[in-house]
């Protein structure tokens, strides 16, 4: 019996991985950005702490992506 | 202490972890994979330490251009839009360095990743260690700058 090929992929699914690694950062970036934007209209004095934590929410928030772009490295073939 | 200052003694503290991590994981990977496994150690850590150095450079640059204002909208437009191009271009870097023969993947990889999470651990630290302020208030002058005439 002959094999039917339904579905084909050439190239390299490891591309598919910055679209994946590019979601999660990118909501992630959107809520703390979002959220430090809605705690400073409530408490304008307190932006000087909400601008430090912002900062480490986004950095935290970027390791993800840098790690999950540069397993581009790695997991090819 | 500002926020600004904060920043800037991220940056300096992560410079130096950059710089350990050349000489520590260039020797690692000159040791397993010879002088591409140096190289790739070497622009591993200090890719890593730049683009995430930005992020730092971005905010103070924002905090300089509106005055402390975060509700500035040119506040977000420098922090967030540094934050797109810096990953549009750190893209464009791993592509072109993928097909680089002289330079070991496996070693930029951990490269990178050791300097992320080492300059994470910096960034906790500096900001836990610091004193900021629970309130930004203008004070009033002190008596010494006050323009009132001494009392005693």
């Amino acid at each position: 019996m002959d094999t039917t090929v339904v579905a084909e992929l050439t190239g390299n699914i490891a591309t598919v991985g910055y679209g994946l690694a590019a979601i999660g950062p990118a909501i992630g970036v959107g809520i703390v950005v979002g959220k430090t934007i809605e705690s400073v209209a409530r408490q304008p004095e307190l932006q000087g702490r909400l601008q430090t934590l912002m900062f480490l929410g986004i950095a935290f928030t970027e390791a993800l992506a840098f790690i999950g772009i540069a397993t581009y490295f790695i997991f090819t073939n | 202490m500002n926020l600004s200052a904060l920043l800037k003694r991220t940056l300096v503290l992560g410079a130096a972890l950059a710089v350990a991590i050349v000489v520590i994981g260039g020797i690692i990977g000159f040791t397993v994979a010879g002088a591409p496994g140096f190289v790739g150690a070497a622009i591993g850590a200090v890719v890593a330490a730049v683009f995430l150095g930005l992020t730092a450079v971005s905010i103070i640059l924002a905090v300089r251009a509106t005055g402390g204002d975060m509700l500035k909208p040119a506040f977000f437009g420098i922090v967030l839009g540094g934050w797109m191009v810096k990953f549009v271009a750190f893209l464009v870097l791993v592509l072109t360095l993928r097909s680089a023969d002289w330079l070991n993947p496996v070693a930029f990889f951990f490269a990178v990743v050791a300097a992320v999470i080492g300059s994470l651990a910096i960034d906790v630290y500096v900001f836990a260690t610091s004193r900021m302020p629970y309130v930004d208030a203008k004070l009033p002058p002190s008596s010494a700058e006050s323009d009132l005439p001494p009392t005693a």
